[in-house]
């Protein structure tokens, strides 16, 4: 008779596959897994705190370093709030510039999701072409606003610098070249068998328990709820393009991989229409008080950022610095269903399930 | 099969285009103009407004003024100016403000040390940092080019 | 030279007002600059000066703002008014910040003239459901006057057209009002700086009802719980719950107020499992327990942390760490 014993293991928080300093304490029978839970905290830097001693215009480079993987649109979600109390008119220009800007981001997380989880998951090539393709997006930003990716690009009532000449071209042929690009990876991995019996029926879940555990972004639609800010609550000036929503059926992981790149295709058709748009000229900054002080109340704006539905609570008093600030992050709430979905799976899936999940620890943790 | 076989001429094809990685620190990568990287500091243009100092989030920069030596002049300059760069987060607040353009951003970026406390710059080395200055600046405090 | 230097350690809050003082000595526009910056450290004995600065402000403003400062008697009350004036007031502030900047006050002065008189037309049509809503919203827990200041409020002034949440407010408080407990809901308003949306104040011993009620009742339908924070206003907590129907696309703000001594707020994790993570948070950060919740423990910081950060009050154990 073998004598089986419970193992504890200790997926740890330095592990190339969790994503940032995330540890996952496991329990293990044989290679089933019995019990997980997530222990968080590693990255925790106490923004929120911070945040109420500094004004506005000071706590946005903190928001660059929450979600760095997507920090413009955490540089949205506080500028509009701060714009929605004030009621602060963006001029056009900006406006535009800030869609682009946040649509090359997206296009830039997903790309870095793309490479990292099959690289989780075993192929190692995609890794290197999807970020030569975010080196590109990079190299566009740095151009815009000097940084690579803490860009602090965003300012209450517009943005900081206008674009620099030559570079809507170049985003434009970016946006072009990215197309085909994209069809390239599609024959490269989506066909992949190996590729589809890893992913398929792994990790599923149905929308009732998705609203339940209040899961947002690709995460809710891969169970076919259709459901994004971007349609549903229309922020920004993207009420003025086309696009769609890639929804997926059942859930998995499969649905998930399909959703973001599905959105990454959708990502260039936002820009194609807003490149061909854009205003020739215009102010790039509002008419904003010199100090900004926004009056006494709260607000609880949320947006569309890659991971879900980024949110941003500001109580204000009146004075320059906000009373609390919250933002509601979508890796923090997404990361709650991880205990739900693997337990009772196989150890091999426990990477290709957490890393479905797309999350950016420095959000996790705030 | 047919998907192996669809990911292998793609991996085929990429064989036969431009490598698209650097040959670094063999040969210095330009930076763009916009480049955030270590301020340069020009003490005769800072009037010692505390603009700085005020707005940086991280509170790294430290700074103090004496009256001006020469007794006709009103108004202060600059004694010392410190500036710590284990926290200065390069955001670029500080020379969004400044109404001289006295500091300003370069593109160097190469700032890697052996000890923390060459992390601490101070008057002295921010002047002579002057290579690589940046000349898009963006300034909302100054009218263009600087006050004099 | 030293004393700047300590200024430049301060935070940016109190270097600005001391920092406004000192440079200043040496230039002749003092006085304006004083008077205008007390308000921001929110001394009740300005109070005199701040009615007397009106007749400078646009009209429109003014009369939204005194019906506030005499239905709350208490100090604190006043406190509050003073930095909600003292936030509708940018025309007091702005001279202060000219000063801050020696050179180009006349361009400065014409933008800011631009600002004012755009921001001025704003307050002018928000004037008196700002009034209402930050009494409503953002006050402290004295529930029967400020409930008839917000009442008040929102009507009393040049009446803004009535919002289209008003009716779906005033359902759902009849509706909580039927099926949860007479008394379930303290304070009813709408936030007009969140496109009015509808703002409950629910007694936490009728929480775990009321949540239950407002997920599964067909005309509420909230099952998706979006977004749990807590707050620490120095008299009380409270914990505010963002709700969302998806079908309708409303959005809900719910909150519970509990005392500052003994915080507590009945969980609703039974409700919305993605409550679970958000009220460990809050309880790690604020110190509200959450009765009823599966698994209370500290999640952010390590498990042998003492104190809560997020609270006013907090003082480091270990300023070094």
């Amino acid at each position: 008779m073998i004598r089986t014993e419970e193992l504890l293991l200790n997926v740890g928080p330095q592990h190339p596959s969790t994503h940032g300093v995330l540890r996952v304490v496991v329990k293990l029978d044989g290679e089933i897994i019995t019990h997980v839970e997530p222990v968080i905290g590693y990255l925790h830097r106490g923004t929120e705190k911070l945040a109420e001693s500094l004004n506005y215009t000071q706590i946005i480079p903190y928001t660059d370093r929450m979600d760095y993987l997507s920090a413009m649109t955490n540089n949205y979600v506080l500028c509009y709030a701060v714009e929605k109390m004030m009621g602060i008119e963006v001029p056009e220009r900006a406006e535009f510039l800030r869609l682009i800007v946040m649509e090359l981001q997206r296009i830039a997380s997903h790309l870095v999701w793309w490479g990292t989880y099959l690289l989780d998951i075993g192929a190692l090539s995609p890794f290197l072409f999807a970020f030569n393709d975010r080196e590109r997006i990079l190299q566009l930003f740095n151009e815009l606003c000097g940084a690579r990716l803490t860009y602090n690009y965003m300012r209450v009532g517009g943005v900081k610098w206008d674009a620099p000449e030559g570079w809507i071209d170049k985003v434009k042929a970016f946006v072009k070249d990215m197309k085909s690009r994209l069809d390239e990876y599609h024959n490269l991995v989506s066909g992949n068998e190996i590729f589809l019996a890893r992913v398929k029926g792994i990790g599923a879940y149905d929308a009732e328990t998705a609203i339940q555990y209040g899961l947002s972004g690709a995460n809710l639609r891969c169970t076919g709820v259709k459901w994004d800010l971007r349609k549903n609550e229309p922020y920004c000036i993207y009420d003025r393009f086309d696009f769609d929503i890639p929804v997926g059926q059942n859930g998995d992981c499969y649905d998930r991989y399909y959703v973001r790149t599905e959105e990454i295709r959708q990502s260039l058709r936002i820009l194609e229409q807003a490149l061909e748009q854009f205003p020739p000229e215009g102010e790039t900054m509002g008419k904003v008080p010199r100090a900004i002080r926004p009056p006494a109340g709260e607000v609880y704006v949320r947006i569309e950022s890659p991971r879900g539905e980024i949110g941003c609570y500001i109580v204000s008093k009146g004075k320059a610095e906000p009373y609390r600030l919250k933002f509601r992050r979508p890796s923090f709430v997404n990361l709650q269903i991880l205990p739900k979905l693997l337990v009772g799976e196989s150890m091999t899936n426990l990477v290709t399930i957490l890393g479905g999940i797309d999350i950016v620890l420095g959000e996790v943790d705030c | 099969m047919i998907g192996m076989m669809k990911g292998l001429g793609v991996t085929l094809k990429t064989l036969g285009t431009r490598k698209s990685t650097y040959k670094y620190p063999d040969e210095p990568i330009v930076m763009p103009d916009r480049f955030r990287g270590i301020q340069h500091f020009d003490p005769d243009k800072c009037i010692v407004c505390f603009q700085c100092a005020r707005i940086c989030p991280t509170q790294c920069i430290t700074m103090s003024g004496k009256p001006n030596p020469d007794p006709e002049k009103k108004g202060r300059v600059i004694d010392t100016y410190d500036i710590n760069f284990e926290i200065c987060i390069l955001c670029d607040l500080c020379t969004e403000v400044c109404p001289t353009e006295a500091i300003v951003m370069t593109n160097n970026f190469e700032l890697a040390a052996y000890s923390r406390d060459e992390l601490f710059k101070d008057r002295v080395w921010l002047q002579e940092n002057n290579t690589n200055v940046r000349k898009d600046n963006n300034n909302i405090g100054a009218p263009k080019g600087g006050a004099k | 030279m030293s004393e700047e230097q300590k200024q430049n350690g301060a935070g940016p809050a109190e270097g600005e007002t001391k920092a406004e003082a000192a440079p200043e000595g040496a230039k002749a526009q003092v006085p304006p600059a004083k008077t205008e910056g007390a308000p921001q450290s929110g001394e009740a004995p300005q109070a005199p000066p701040q009615p007397a600065e009106a007749p400078q402000q646009p009209a429109a403003p003014q009369p939204g703002v005194e019906p506030k400062q005499t239905s709350g008697a208490a100090p604190q009350p006043a406190a509050e008014t003073q930095t909600a004036a003292g936030a509708s007031q940018p025309a007091a502030q702005q001279p202060a910040a000219a000063e801050k900047r020696p050179l180009t006050d006349e361009e400065k002065e014409a933008r800011r003239q631009a600002a004012l008189a755009a921001r001025a037309a704003k307050l002018a049509a928000q004037g008196g459901a700002a009034a209402g809503a930050a009494a409503g919203a953002a006050a402290g827990g004295r529930a029967a006057a400020r409930g008839a200041a917000a009442a008040g409020g929102e009507g009393s002034e040049e009446p803004p057209k009535p919002s289209p949440n008003q009716p779906k407010l005033d359902r759902a408080v009849q509706l909580l009002k039927e099926l949860v407990a007479e008394d379930a809901v303290e304070e009813a308003s709408l936030n007009p700086f969140n496109d009015d949306m509808p703002t409950l104040v629910i007694r936490g011993e009728h929480w775990p009802k009321a949540a239950e009620t407002l997920r599964d009742h067909p005309e509420f339908g909230f099952r998706y719980l979006r977004n749990v924070a807590g707050v620490d206003h120095e008299t009380h907590m409270e914990v505010v719950y963002h709700l969302l129907n998806m079908d309708s696309g409303d959005t809900y703000c719910v909150k519970v107020r509990t005392n500052r001594d003994n915080p507590s707020v009945p969980s609703v994790v039974s409700v919305w499992k993605t409550a679970d993570w958000q009220e460990r948070e809050i309880y790690d950060l604020l110190g509200i327990a959450f009765p009823g919740h599966p698994d209370l423990r500290r999640i952010m910081l390590p498990d042998d942390w003492v104190g809560h950060p997020l609270r006013k009050d907090y003082v480091p154990l270990d300023p070094e760490v």
